[in-house]
């Protein structure tokens, strides 16, 4: 049995910044949906049996990098037109914003986790393959708890909106935080289709915990909306509310 | 209790700074020969590195680069199978954005729409692997996983990458990873665990297996190069930017493919190392080696190939694991290209200068991704070895 036992969310990094100065010392040289994936980590690990054993199932952002890591790829493009880049030095926190496991890299250190690590990349619709590895990792009992995070923007602009969602799951049956209820994930299926996918990595699991939260008791199939599937199959996620 | 499918490998692709086939890596492997060259387009960019290991067979100036090298090792992976994208899996990495010369300028596509590209003719599940330079090995390992537990019949599994670029270049650069040119000869420019090594020579290029049930394989009439038999993972939590000294993590990861694969160290029979050059990187490695083999690690090969065809990033481990197929298959371990003089604290037993034919049937391949991601997976002869 998989359940999920508490779910995070982090829209707004100002507010990690002025309210919680210990993970903000840890996340502020990164880039933003990395803070924003870190930030909604924190919420939920305090829930975590063990946060060194949980398995760590990352979403890159599909947007990757940081607004200063784009003007740096202008910079460049630009001087390789012109053949002008020989006295390009480029700031090595930057490339740190290209890595693109860097939330489960950071996540590990902070919390000592050597265990299972699975990064997925930035495609649209990920985070269901994330959220069918927990139920392999879980159900096969390689680990007792698992963490799915994905961070985003809606573009690479130091502006522009942004989303940190992060779910925990456990074999072990406990009321979900923050509503107290039971939720047992009962399976993810898939058929084809072809449909329009919009690449984000954490919108369609806030869309997923919203629907959650709407929800009475009972069993919920949540249909996932096209654009937040990766465009080839139509993703159906079950889950059981108690 | 599940019962666990054995799982095959049945086609390979790679493309390489050796060549755009199988047969050239592994022939020029043998050779001891090395791809890496001076690049003239990083020359006339002005950078201060210039060597690379730079794939011929697909032009610089297409700016679909990034899609065609990844689809033609694909294509020779399922058509040495014999196998039908649209019934198969497709685990893969794409790496980091690609910045590629198109006629009108250039042109900047993200790791994801290339990979939601070349995804589009496959069966689901469509996983794509972000583990730095462990996601070649880990997407074999999830592929092998898959198929394992029932889950999918075959899977097509990889990596691609197009990094050559300036715009990486003076980014890893900036990190001291990469060999800088000064003047020497560039096939020298990487030379992992010796003495003079410097740094890794950056490559492009793409890397592809196809894993299949043996049940399948068997049925098919399939020719079988290697069967995968272990996969292990871990997280170094250590530092960003350097492997912790003594390699636990890299041990760890090792340790859990052996697990998985019921095997004790002392049933390797040789090891495909991650040997990227990097100073700290070579050392924590040989560390690892040396605690998993304990009193054996005098007597246990081990080969390196980004001596002869760069570090290409996302397709490293499964270029190097197509190397692992063949030492299974031949029982030949190629040397490790560029080594000449192994730097204090680097001691294992390295094949140096010429291939050593030791009758090599299991073969422990490992890739070690920037930010602490580790990944080994064990092969092992296959039933027309």
């Amino acid at each position: 049995m998989v359940y999920l036992i508490a779910a995070g969310q982090c829209g707004c990094i100002t507010r990690v910044r002025e309210q919680k100065p210990e993970l903000w010392r840890q996340v502020r040289r990164y880039n933003k949906p990395v803070q924003l994936a870190l930030a909604a980590a924190d919420e939920v690990m305090r829930f975590a049996n063990d946060p060194s054993t949980a398995a760590v199932i990352s979403l890159a952002p599909c947007r990757p990098g940081s607004a200063d890591l784009y003007r740096w790829g202008n910079v460049v493009t630009s001087g390789m037109a012109s053949g002008t880049l020989g006295n390009l030095r480029m700031n090595p926190t930057q490339t740190l914003h290209a890595v693109d496991n860097l939330a489960m890299s950071a996540f590990a250190i902070t919390h000592r986790n050597h265990a299972y690590c699975l990064g997925l990349g930035g495609a649209a619709g990920q985070a269901w393959c994330g959220l069918e590895a927990v139920c392999e990792r879980l159900s096969a009992g390689f680990e007792e708890e698992a963490l799915l995070m994905a961070g985003d923007q809606d573009a690479a602009e130091d502006e522009a909106p942004g989303l940190g969602v992060a779910l925990l799951f456990s074999t072990r049956a406990q009321p979900f935080q923050p509503s107290g209820r039971i939720v047992r994930l009962v399976s993810v299926s898939r058929s084809p289709a072809i449909v329009d996918a919009v690449p984000h990595a954490a919108n369609g699991l806030a869309a997923l915990l919203s629907s959650i939260a709407q929800h009475r008791n009972g069993l919920l199939s949540y249909v996932v909306p096209p654009a937040h599937t990766d465009g080839f199959s139509a993703v159906t996620v079950s889950l059981e509310i108690s | 209790m599940s019962h666990k499918r054995r799982v095959v490998i049945t086609g390979m692709g790679a493309l390489s700074a050796l060549g755009a086939t199988t047969r050239e890596l592994w022939d020029g492997l043998l050779a001891n020969r090395s791809g890496v060259r001076r690049v003239q387009r990083l020359v006339d960019s002005g950078i201060t590195v210039t060597t690379g290991g730079e794939v011929d067979a697909i032009s610089t100036e297409n700016p679909e680069r990034d899609h065609e090298i990844a689809n033609r090792a694909i294509d020779d992976a399922l058509g040495e199978s014999k196998r039908d994208a649209a019934a198969c899996g497709f685990i893969w990495s794409t790496g980091l954005d690609t910045f590629q010369m198109g006629p009108d300028g250039f042109v900047h596509r993200s790791a994801g729409r290339c990979f939601s590209n070349l995804a589009s003719r496959f069966a689901g599940p469509r996983r794509m692997i972000a583990a730095a330079c462990a996601s070649g090995t880990q997407a074999i390992g999830e592929a092998f996983r898959l198929i394992q537990s029932g889950q999918v019949e075959a899977c097509v599994a990889g990596g691609s990458s197009v990094m050559l670029t300036p715009f990486y270049l003076i980014g890893f650069a900036g990190l001291q990873a990469v060999a800088i040119d000064n003047g020497d000869d560039p096939s020298l420019a990487c030379r992992p665990f010796d003495k003079k090594r410097k740094g890794f020579a950056l490559a492009d290029g793409a890397g592809a297996m196809v894993l299949e049930t043996l049940e399948s394989a068997q049925e098919r009439g399939a020719t079988v190069f290697a069967e995968v038999i272990g996969f292990g993972v871990s997280q170094d939590a250590f530092d960003l930017n350097r492997p912790c000294d003594d390699g636990a993590g890299a041990e760890l990861c090792m340790r859990r493919a052996l697990a998985d694969a019921e095997l004790m160290p002392e049933e390797i029979d040789t090891v495909n190392a991650h040997a990227t050059a990097t100073y700290s990187g070579d050392l924590a490695e040989a560390a690892a080696l040396r605690k998993l083999f304990a009193t054996r690690w005098r007597s246990v090969p081990v080969s390196g190939s980004k001596g002869a065809i760069g570090h290409a990033m996302a397709a490293a481990g499964v270029l190097e694991a197509v190397v692992a197929a063949q030492t299974c298959a031949t029982g030949i371990v190629p040397p490790t290209v560029n080594l000449r003089h192994v730097d204090v604290g680097c001691e294992l037993d390295h094949v140096i200068g010429e291939p050593r034919d030791v009758n090599a049937e299991t073969v422990l391949s490992v890739s070690f991704g920037m930010g602490g991601q580790n990944a080994a997976v064990i092969l092992k002869r296959g039933l027309n070895g």
